[in-house]
């Protein structure tokens, strides 16, 4: 088949598309649905610019997942964490430890960040560190990002 | 107690949050009505080489496919994606052509395709058929200095594209009588240091959008670093009035210099004109961010010193020969730099530095963080402590006593330092590392694991000034409710330069931060400004905005004075309120007189006038009247595994001399990312090429550099000794985190095994080939 | 070739196993089976054209790691990296293939990639290759003809290269129970990254005598291999200093690497033997 019809779930809404076979999620995401805020930073699965959640906990890279598998997936991007426009603790924590530079990474880094603390409720900075490779950032060093990490993981932990 | 409202605030980022959400816009984000999408063809087969044959024909019937841009389309002319013609009158050189006939480095682009989709266009590139002259490809300067060698430029003979002016004498610059001096000294250290072609490797790869519009405006967005001179540029490139050109600057996904100028707006503006009225987006691959964007420059870097056997440096001496690339760019500017912080950092007797660049056949060396002072770092940090070592002397006392201070000629010879914090920064620093104690822990280890410890110090600048031209203006425009507009072209990379900018503008003006909008990123809006380099964001775009501010308040307290029928001088503003001195219940609100002054200033029953019409707009144009350098040690302790070579990085300690820290967390997060950019140049960043000059490692796969777990524990250490020339006090920090962290993990690695490795990076192989050749004598 | 943009191919999604059968059976070498997709997506963005692919994503039951004490170890053709590395029991038992797959690639690629896919992948490089070859067991294959099963001894047949037939797929890495005690050490430039080289042992003890050892490593030639002169050493001994060093010699002495850009012949070949003697310290430990 050269196109197939599908429907993911992005951030709690269905979308019924036909797309071509060669398409990853990432240009489905980004171009056919309109949502920018999953990036493309190497394509090759080396970045995790490009990571996005599967049933709100599982990293994947959208840019090595062909769109026409992910029929019925339930996909989160980074636009779908806040609720009622409050920021999830994630983003909250990135905010305030300045974990944050020229924002590019940022999307697919905090979505590791939630997969991470999903799997690691109580992470240690080896754990934190560990986790985190194949998210690469050139700005910060990872230090505050780190740190950011720790901060959430408190901030989810307290409020169980 | 501080003495600011908002300087020195850990406050959020002012765009943390929509960063946050992925809702701050990159120029690959955009999405304009009618775009369409532009491929920039590239010679990918060869790194040097002559384009024989180009038929476009098969590539323009692929459906979808707009139009085909060959060399010589929309423009044949010459440019230079570098920005320094426009800074300082060098003799900089334009050499680059839209699309070229003559390959000069793989990844040089030969043709454009303008397609409906991506897809499309990527589809037609495949059918492009070209065919080549392969030439002899020259990949280290001493290979393109030979005299059989291909010309790159017949302006530049020997393809020696750049040397030291002629008005310096032989081409060098630095005091005294070296060859003099060194007859003096008790001991010499000498040797050539390589530095590797390293990459900047930003996070967002470089995207472009384009419309030449319908009232003959061509708009660029980019996320240059430098929007009001790449106006400039393509306002003269396309024959455009400057205000038909209009660059948007989109969010900057990292600069680190690789967006110091100009890297494909020319091509993508070229396909705009090409199809007027339609907005043409160019989205580079990964792949092409090594072989078609600029570099660090990589090269040989010869230094010998002399001393006396109590430490005094006598000579030192210093040679840099870098591989330019194929193209001119920023030719005349590392070439002269890389020494400036060599002059700047110690006392030696006599100094001499020389630079020079030859074109190669590789991708362009431009601007990378440091900007010629990580490859200095490199060499003088080790030359330093070869000495030290020599001579039985501890690195950091030696460069306690040694190190320059104020007073002392800076890094600009005739302009002494009015602030040094080094002294600060080396003691607290060792303090917090536990130099002297881990001195004496490592000095005799058994085992094969090794510790080491190694220091490195540096300064750097906080501006252009002297060398290049400074000049930031700045628009503060108050709203009826006293709200300000800071109109300004500063860039921020992710730096943190918008919010600190705020912050100064909120102070400055006496309003809190939500009470200041920083209106930028808008090349019509705002006046000139150079960019975001040489670390001058914070000292430029800062005393503009202070200078603006001071022309509002003055504005205000006039108008308040004729309010209150008494003088200037007997008023204070306080929490934007106006009042006499010594009565505070009897005010003027700033929103009443700027609110007066738009639209309130009649008085309709009596039609007399209130208080001052007019709205309070206030300019600037700040012109650099100094540098302020700014100084850092940086501590490094590694562990060497001394039968397999492996080297790990265990504790890293930065002290930096910064002045006052208007925004810590940004200051902060500056240094700990210049540490993983100096750290991996010191162990494992380089770009590789086979012998015909085609790039190994144009990946992440297998460029690779320091990962969160790589990383050592990091401590940032602020000295804040308030500099007399920096607004607020604050120096700089953008550059400076990259550079000591080269030298001190080279010192570091020394220090555990005994032995120095010369040669970028120093990776396991080359730890271990160094210890074998020592005789594994451990 | 893009690392944005796929080049155009045909895609086929069976619904069971005979259906991918069939599929292979017509299309053989002009289809590439898909898995997990993080090393045939890449290579297509590098370059590779592909006419037809041949994606499992829903053939049911292929995903299993199912491990009986008597038994052994199965591993499915869909099974991912993070399944192995989440297996209690895989740690305990195949502590090799454990650490290989909890090493390999980043947390993202983990949850995709499969352990059959990477010793199909067939690199010298391969972190599961050299934990299965370690471990031993058999790729199971299946083809129109029915299954057969080839032991890991034999798979790797040339550099990137296997012995499956373009008209099969491999449904099933299976490793025998009470294989030893196994370990499995990489080096690379960065953490995350492609391993400059990578070794894995299995022990089988009886007390503190090696009664026999399967010591296999990676980067060194065309595939993984085997030191067998090195095993030999180690037969019927304990492992003790001086054996260590033999060992050590030994696999120093039967390498035969080349430079790459992520390393040189030289060190491969100088830290060969280290990296083997601490493979098998670890495992031990």
């Amino acid at each position: 088949m050269k196109t197939r019809s599908i429907t993911i779930y992005v951030n709690g809404e269905a979308y019924s598309l036909n797309v071509a076979v060669n398409r990853t999620l990432l240009q489905v995401l980004r171009e056919d649905l309109g949502m920018p805020d999953t990036k493309y930073g190497c394509g090759t699965g080396e970045c995790g610019a490009c990571t996005v959640l599967i049933d709100g906990k599982k990293s994947i890279l959208a840019c090595l997942s062909l769109a026409v598998l992910m029929d019925g997936a339930k996909i989160t991007t980074v636009a779908g964490l806040e609720t009622e426009g409050k920021l999830h603790p994630v983003q909250e924590a990135f905010v305030n430890e300045g974990a944050i530079q020229c924002g590019y990474c940022t999307p697919g880094m905090v979505m590791k960040s939630v997969s991470i603390l999903a799997k690691y409720p109580k992470p240690t900075e080896e754990d934190i560190r560990r986790e985190l490779e194949g998210n690469i950032c050139r700005c910060t060093g990872y230090v505050k990002i780190v740190q950011a990490i720790q901060k959430a993981g408190d901030a989810l932990a307290s409020t169980c | 107690m501080s003495e600011f409202s908002v300087i020195g605030k850990r406050l959020p980022k002012v765009d943390a949050q929509e960063k946050v959400v992925g809702r701050s816009v990159f120029a690959a984000d955009l999405d304009l009505p009618g775009m369409l999408y532009g491929k920039i063809v590239r010679c990918l087969k060869y790194a040097h080489a002559k384009v024989t044959k180009l038929d476009l024909s098969e590539a323009a019937k692929v459906p979808g496919v707009v139009k085909v841009l060959a060399p010589g389309d929309v423009s044949s002319k010459e440019y230079n994606t570098g920005v320094l013609d426009l800074l300082v009158p060098m003799g900089d050189l334009a050499d680059q052509y839209l699309f070229t006939g003559w390959v000069k480095h793989q990844g040089d682009a030969i043709a454009g395709i303008i397609a409906k989709t991506e897809e499309a266009a990527e589809r037609a590139a495949e059918k492009v058929i070209v065919e080549y002259e392969p030439l002899p490809v020259y990949l280290t300067a001493e290979e393109s200095m030979k005299p059989d060698a291909i010309q790159f430029h017949p302006e530049k003979p020997g393809n020696r594209a750049c040397t030291l002016p002629d008005q310096m004498p032989n081409n060098a610059y630095g005091w005294g009588d070296v060859d003099e001096a060194f007859k003096n000294a008790d001991i010499i250290v000498e040797d050539t240091f390589y530095v590797p072609k390293v990459k900047q490797c930003q996070m967002e790869p470089h995207a472009y959008v384009a419309l030449y519009d319908d009232r003959g405006r061509l708009n660029c967005w980019t996320s240059t670093q430098m929007p009001k001179l790449v106006q400039a540029k393509l306002s003269r490139f396309f024959n455009l009035p400057m205000n038909q050109v209009k660059i948007n600057q989109t969010t900057v996904g990292g600069g680190f210099g690789s967006r110091l100028g100009m890297v494909a707006e020319p091509e993508t503006c070229a396909m705009a004109m090409a199809v007027r009225g339609r907005p043409v987006k160019v989205q580079y691959l990964r792949e092409e961010d090594w072989i078609a964007s600029e570099s660090r420059h990589p090269g040989k870097y010869w230094m010998k010193m002399g001393f006396k056997n109590d430490g005094t440096p006598v000579a030192c001496d210093a040679k840099f020969i870098s591989y330019k690339g194929g193209y001119y760019t920023h030719g005349s500017g590392v070439v002269f730099t890389t020494g400036s912080w060599l002059i700047g950092m110690y006392k030696f007797g006599a100094c001499r530095y020389k630079g020079e660049t030859y074109y190669t056949n590789q991708a362009p060396s431009g601007a990378y963080r440091g900007y010629g002072n990580p490859q200095t770092n490199w060499a003088m940090e080790q030359m330093v402590d070869r000495a030290c070592a020599k001579l039985g002397i501890d690195p950091v006392e030696w460069r306690l006593k040694w190190h320059k201070a104020v007073g002392d000629d800076s890094s600009i010879l005739g302009m002494p330092y009015k602030s040094c914090g080094l002294d600060a920064c080396l003691n607290e620093g060792a303090e917090t590392f536990g130099w002297k104690e881990k001195r004496q822990r490592y000095a005799n280890q058994l085992g094969a694991k090794r510790r080491g410890i190694g220091v490195a110090v540096m300064n750097h600048c906080s501006n252009a000034s002297p060398f290049l031209l400074e000049h930031t203006a700045c628009t503060i425009k108050m709203n009826q409710d006293a709200t300000a507009e800071v109109i300004s072209n500063c860039s921020d990379l992710g730096t943190g330069g918008h919010t600190a900018l705020q912050q100064i503008a909120a102070e400055s003006l006496g309003l809190r931060m939500e009470d200041v909008h920083m209106k930028v990123q808008d090349s019509d809006a705002a006046g000139f400004d150079i960019g975001a380099h040489a670390s001058r964001t914070v000292h430029m775009g800062g005393w503009a905005i202070i200078e603006a501010a001071e022309k509002v308040k003055a504005t205000i307290l006039e108008r308040a004075a004729k309010h209150f029928e008494i003088n200037v001088e007997d008023l204070v503003i306080n929490d934007k309120k106006i009042h006499p001195k010594g009565s505070p219940d009897l005010f003027i609100e700033m929103k009443t007189i700027c609110d007066q002054g738009i639209s309130n200033f009649v008085d309709f029953s009596t039609g007399k006038t209130i208080g001052v019409p007019g709205q309070i707009v206030e300019h600037s144009s700040h012109f650099a009247a100094h540098n302020a350098p700014p100084f850092a040690a940086t501590f490094v302790e590694v562990e060497v595994d001394t039968e397999t070579g492996e080297l790990k990085l265990i504790e890293a300690v930065t002290a930096h001399d910064i002045g006052r820290a208007i925004h810590p967390p940004s200051v902060e997060g500056q240094l700990e990312g210049g540490f993983q950019q100096g750290a991996g140049m010191a162990m494992m960043e380089e770009t590789y090429y086979d012998k015909n000059g085609l790039c190994l490692n144009s990946n992440f796969t297998d460029y690779k550099m320091l990962g969160p777990s790589d990383m050592p524990k990091v401590k940032i250490i602020l000295v804040e000794e308030p500099d007399p020339v920096s607004p607020y006090g604050a120096k700089s920090c953008g550059e400076s985190g990259l550079v000591t962290p080269t030298g001190a993990v080279a010192n570091a690695v020394f220090n555990a095994i005994g032995v120095q490795i010369s040669e970028g990076p120093i990776t396991p192989e080359k730890i271990l080939m160094a210890i074998k050749e020592k005789d594994g004598a451990f | 070739m893009s690392s944005r943009i796929l080049p155009e191919f045909d895609l086929l999604v069976p619904q069971s196993i005979p259906e991918a059968v069939e599929m292979l059976s017509k299309y053989q070498d002009k289809a590439a089976v898909l898995a997990g997709g993080t090393d045939l997506l890449v290579l297509m963005k590098s370059g590779l054209k592909v006419p037809y692919i041949v994606s499992l994503s829903e053939v049911p039951g292929l995903d299993y790691v199912l491990y009986d004490p008597n038994d052994g170890l199965r591993i499915g053709a869909m099974a991912t990296l993070a399944q192995v590395a989440d297996n209690a029991d895989i740690k305990k038992n195949y502590a090799a293939l454990w650490e290989s797959a909890a090493v390999n690639g980043t947390p993202q690629t983990r949850n995709r990639a499969t352990v059959v896919g990477n010793i199909l992948r067939a690199s010298p490089a391969g972190d599961c290759c050299a934990a299965a070859l370690a471990l031993g067991g058999k790729v199971v294959l299946q083809g129109a003809a029915g299954k057969r099963e080839v032991d890991i001894d034999n798979f790797w047949v040339a550099y990137r290269t296997t012995a499956r037939q373009a008209f099969e797929f491999a449904v099933e890495y299976k490793i025998p129970a009470n294989v030893g005690k196994s370990a499995f050490i990489r080096m690379t430039r960065a953490d995350q990254d492609l391993s400059k080289l990578n070794a894995a042992v299995c022990l089988n003890m009886s007390g503190n005598v090696c009664q026999g050892a399967r010591l296999a490593i990676g980067c060194v030639a065309p595939t993984t291999v085997r030191m067998k002169k090195a095993e030999e050493i180690l037969k019927g001994k304990e492992i003790t200093d001086s054996v260590l060093k033999e060992v050590e010699e030994a696999v120093k002495g039967e390498v035969t690497p080349i430079d790459d850009v992520r390393s040189s012949a030289w060190y491969r070949k100088e830290v060969s033997g280290i990296l083997m003697k601490r493979t098998i310290q670890k495992a031990c430990a």
